[in-house]
């Protein structure tokens, strides 16, 4: 907060403002900024205040209203007859000047003094908690966060009414002044993990954080890589699950989302409604959700690798439905599926970028009348259509947005290499992919574990679900101070 | 010897030698040395297979040894035993065995796509593409190659399966009769099986990298039990499979066998297996080149980086210089030679010479 007033200061020239009066004259050219007079009480006072900050209703009831009654006459009674608590009297130019812009009214008697009252009455303007729309789930909490940070804050520590529940606060942005919570389970959260995201934090100095997404590009730990290392969710019940393994919860105002950190490449895989159900249920539906990220990011290369170079792959049955799919295309498998991926991408975006409604008209339109008239005119051969939809469709599998999109981008050069090389070149993509991963960190935590390094006992939350009799110790990968999530129970009722 | 402290965060768990040892074993040896072992040893082949991975389990335990009482790797033992002199020298000779070895292991990788795959591959641009994988790998760290290791085990593990073809359709009557062959022939079996074997001997010096080493001594001894078992259920289908004349005239027996498997939904499926052989040769290049590096790291005050990169680049000239088939079987029989000279001569001695000076220090 200094450093924030001594960039302030160095901005407005130093001799520009010296003591209140000063101040209230700059902050009068706002439009909005309210000053007036009232002697109601004897002695005449002076409020200043914006009213786009202030609650106005609460000023005249809460503020008012008892001064009136009293007949208050100095700062010092103010105090003690406002029911409002977090009343300041200060002096202080800096202190005013920031509390004054985050809905706190100054009050003073005297027009000539630095003396003042502060009194916090901030309007509050945001959405009502609603349902998650990203992370959906059917049966499970309908909560979703909102883009207040104390009512996210609200909605976790509702779930977890423990005071070891810390929120560790900080404001960073030069001129948004964002609030940042870290949120942590004391005794349970690893120290040097909070060390990492609060040394982090404080690295940070740029002017504006609009949002959470923000802050997770500029604390990540591989900047150039088009994989997020940190999981975002827009459920507060995911959020205070994760808190009870021992990860840490970064929340900002005017973000939706949580930040989940340090997390694992499998665990982007995994939907928070995998915990709703039965664990046969859950870790079949991971398999296929992983099985689908293959596939999607294989299928078309594999595709391309194939009818390029190597037709002898192909049994000789399924070889004429191919080249009959394919006897009129003039194009070379490449491409023909550029093209088609290309297609999908453009429906993608412009039905992201769409409302809703108009969004599906395009879906239908791009879907069926380009698709079926691709084929038709003998640009793409129905196979591969075939094969691109079911590629598409499998990259919307996976439960985290953003790791969708980054499945989706890492195709092309897969399809580049299976061009240039046919099958070894999809593998040869497959390394670098792999290397790639091999280095990435999450909050300086290996990203691929438990695959590598591998950790057997990590695996019972990983690709498959087991049941809860296996989870009563936390992931190693977080090295919690407490290991023991639970004792197990030697006397199930069952056994 | 402060240059030869490992600082702890780069170390790996004990468990993963198992990886590392196998990996470097399994490369591009396996793809033919049937008929090497063949030549001299006949339907015992299996024999000598088994015979030579046997023995040089005895030669992990003395590399062990070695490095457990030095403590160190195979350059502070060379610099403690013979000098700065000598020693370095030794040293160096080690590190242009282990840049051949890559060399080896990537010309013939591309030789096997060339004949098998794309005729016209061009060696430059591919050598050039793969040496960037690797540096990409080595820029990480020994952890990341390690886990390239890890993953270049597990996930063409699937194809030692495909090994059920040749069993399904082999006669295994060929085997029989056990024993016909004369001790010198089974040894000259033996070690012409060694190329496939050897590479382990990278330990000498990563093995500062290992956290608690001496736990790691069994991982090490079960990764090379693993290839021997690999090698002998190769070796074992290939003798079922071919005829003895037939097998004299085949360079890849392996890559063969791959070409009678048959699914319902692919055939041929020697393409797919060389190019998941990709994932094989990874780790190699990348364990020797790193190897190679740290060596003359530790020998010159100069940054892994540096060192990493002439080798690279080196690798690739060489590479692409190497175009007859002739000289790339001279370079890996070679190779083969003084890996075999190294691990069955070499490593026994300085186990001896290492034992007898700690002896004499002791005594004065």
């Amino acid at each position: 907060m200094i450093c924030v007033f001594q960039w302030l200061r160095k901005r407005q020239k130093p001799d520009q403002i010296k003591n209140l009066p000063q101040l209230i004259a700059n902050l009068k050219t706002s439009g909005d900024f309210l000053h007036f007079k009232s002697e109601q009480t004897g002695m005449p006072y002076f409020i200043y205040y914006f009213k786009t900050l202030v609650n106005e209703q609460e000023l005249s009831e809460k503020i008012l209203a008892p001064m009136v009654k009293n007949k208050v006459s100095s700062l010092k009674e103010v105090k003690d007859t406002v029911p409002i608590p977090g009343i300041i009297l200060t002096d202080d130019l800096s202190d005013i000047c920031e509390k004054v812009m985050i809905g706190y009214l100054i009050l003073r008697f005297n027009e000539n003094s630095n003396e003042c009252a502060l009194i916090p009455s901030p309007t509050d303007i945001s959405r009502k908690v609603s349902q998650p729309e990203v992370e959906f789930t059917v049966v499970g909490s309908k909560e979703s966060f909102v883009e207040s940070l104390d009512k996210n804050l609200h909605l976790i520590r509702k779930r977890l009414p423990v005071h070891e529940l810390k929120a560790y606060e900080i404001t960073i942005g030069k001129l948004t002044h964002t609030k940042v919570a870290v949120l942590y389970l004391d005794g349970i959260t690893n120290q040097e993990n909070i060390q990492i995201v609060k040394d982090r934090l404080k690295g940070i100095h740029v002017d504006q954080v609009v949002d959470n997404s923000v802050i997770m590009q500029l604390i990540t730990d591989n900047k150039n890589s088009p994989f997020p290392q940190l999981v975002d969710t827009e459920r507060p019940d995911r959020a205070a699950s994760v808190l009870c393994e021992g990860k840490i919860v970064i929340l900002s105002e005017g973000s939706p989302q949580a930040l989940l950190g340090p997390t694992t490449f499998i665990e982007f895989f995994s939907a928070f409604e995998d915990y709703f159900v039965n664990w046969i249920i859950a870790s079949t539906a991971r398999l296929i959700r992983i099985f689908a990220v293959l596939f999607s990011i294989l299928v078309t290369p594999l595709y391309v690798a194939t009818l390029t170079y190597h037709y002898e792959l192909i049994p000789s049955d399924l070889l004429s439905t191919l080249v009959s799919s394919r006897q009129q295309i003039p194009l070379p498998p490449i491409l023909e599926a550029i093209f088609l991926e290309l297609s999908i991408e453009l429906l993608r975006e412009a039905g992201a970028r769409l409302p809703t409604k108009v969004g599906q008209t395009i879906g239908i339109v791009g879907g069926i009348v380009i698709g079926t008239a691709s084929v038709e005119a003998g640009l793409t051969s129905n196979v591969l259509l075939i094969i691109v939809a079911l590629a598409a469709l499998a990259s919307f599998t996976t439960p985290v947005y953003r790791m969708g999109n980054t499945i989706r981008l890492i195709r092309f050069p897969f399809l580049l290499f299976a061009h240039l090389w046919g099958l070894l070149g999809v593998v040869l993509c497959f390394c670098f992919l792999l290397i790639h991963l091999l280095r990435l960190k999450s909050l300086g935590k290996p990203f691929l574990e438990p695959i590598y390094p591998l950790r057997v006992k990590d695996l019972k939350d990983a690709l498959i679900r087991l049941p809860n009799k296996f989870q009563t110790k936390r992931p190693i990968q977080l090295q919690t101070e407490s290991t023991v999530r639970f004792e197990k129970d030697k006397n199930e009722f069952h056994e | 010897m402060r240059d030869a402290e490992v600082k702890e965060q780069h170390k790996i768990s004990p468990f993963l030698v198992f990886y590392l040892v196998h990996t470097m074993q399994v490369g591009v040896g396996v793809m033919g040395f049937q008929r090497i072992v063949t030549k001299e040893a006949g339907n015992d082949a299996w024999i000598s297979v088994l015979a030579a991975g046997l023995s040089l389990h005895l030669i992990i335990f003395l590399m062990y040894k070695i490095l457990l009482k030095e403590n160190g790797d195979i350059i502070s033992v060379h610099k403690n035993l013979f000098g700065k002199w000598l020693g370095g020298f030794l040293s160096w000779i080690l590190i242009i065995y282990f840049i051949a070895m890559s060399i080896t292991v990537l010309r013939t990788y591309i030789e096997v796509v060339q004949v098998w795959m794309f005729p016209d591959l061009n060696k430059w641009i591919f050598g050039c593409v793969f040496l960037l994988l690797v540096y990409y790998c080595l820029s990480g760290g020994f952890k990341v190659v390690t886990g390239i290791s890890f993953f270049g085990v597990v996930l063409p593990f699937y194809l030692l399966l495909t090994m059920a073809f040749p069993l399904y359709h082999g006669h295994f009557r060929d085997l029989l009769p056990v024993l016909n062959h004369s001790i010198s022939e089974l040894y000259a079996g033996a070690k012409g099986a060694s190329l496939p074997y050897l590479g382990f001997s990278t330990l000498l010096i990563y093995f500062p990298f290992i956290k608690d080493p001496a736990k790691s001594h069994r991982w090490a001894q079960g990764g090379h039990l693993l290839t021997v078992f690999m090698y002998v259920v190769v070796m074992v289908a290939t003798i079922a499979f071919f005829s003895e004349r037939q097998l004299e005239k085949t360079i890849w027996a392996t890559l063969t066998t791959w070409k009678i498997a048959e699914m319902p939904f692919v055939e041929r499926f020697e393409y797919i297996g060389i190019a998941t052989w990709a994932l094989v040769i990874l780790p190699n290049m990348c364990i020797t080149v790193w190897v190679a590096g740290r060596g003359i790291r530790r020998l010159i005050k100069v940054k892994q980086r540096k060192a990493t990169i002439p080798i690279l680049i080196l690798v690739l000239i060489v590479n692409g210089m190497l175009t007859e088939r002739g000289n790339i079987d001279l370079l890996n029989s070679s190779i083969s030679e003084v890996g075999f000279y190294m691990t069955y001569i070499y490593i026994p001695l300085l186990f001896l010479l290492q034992f007898i000076v700690y002896k004499v220090r002791k005594l004065q």
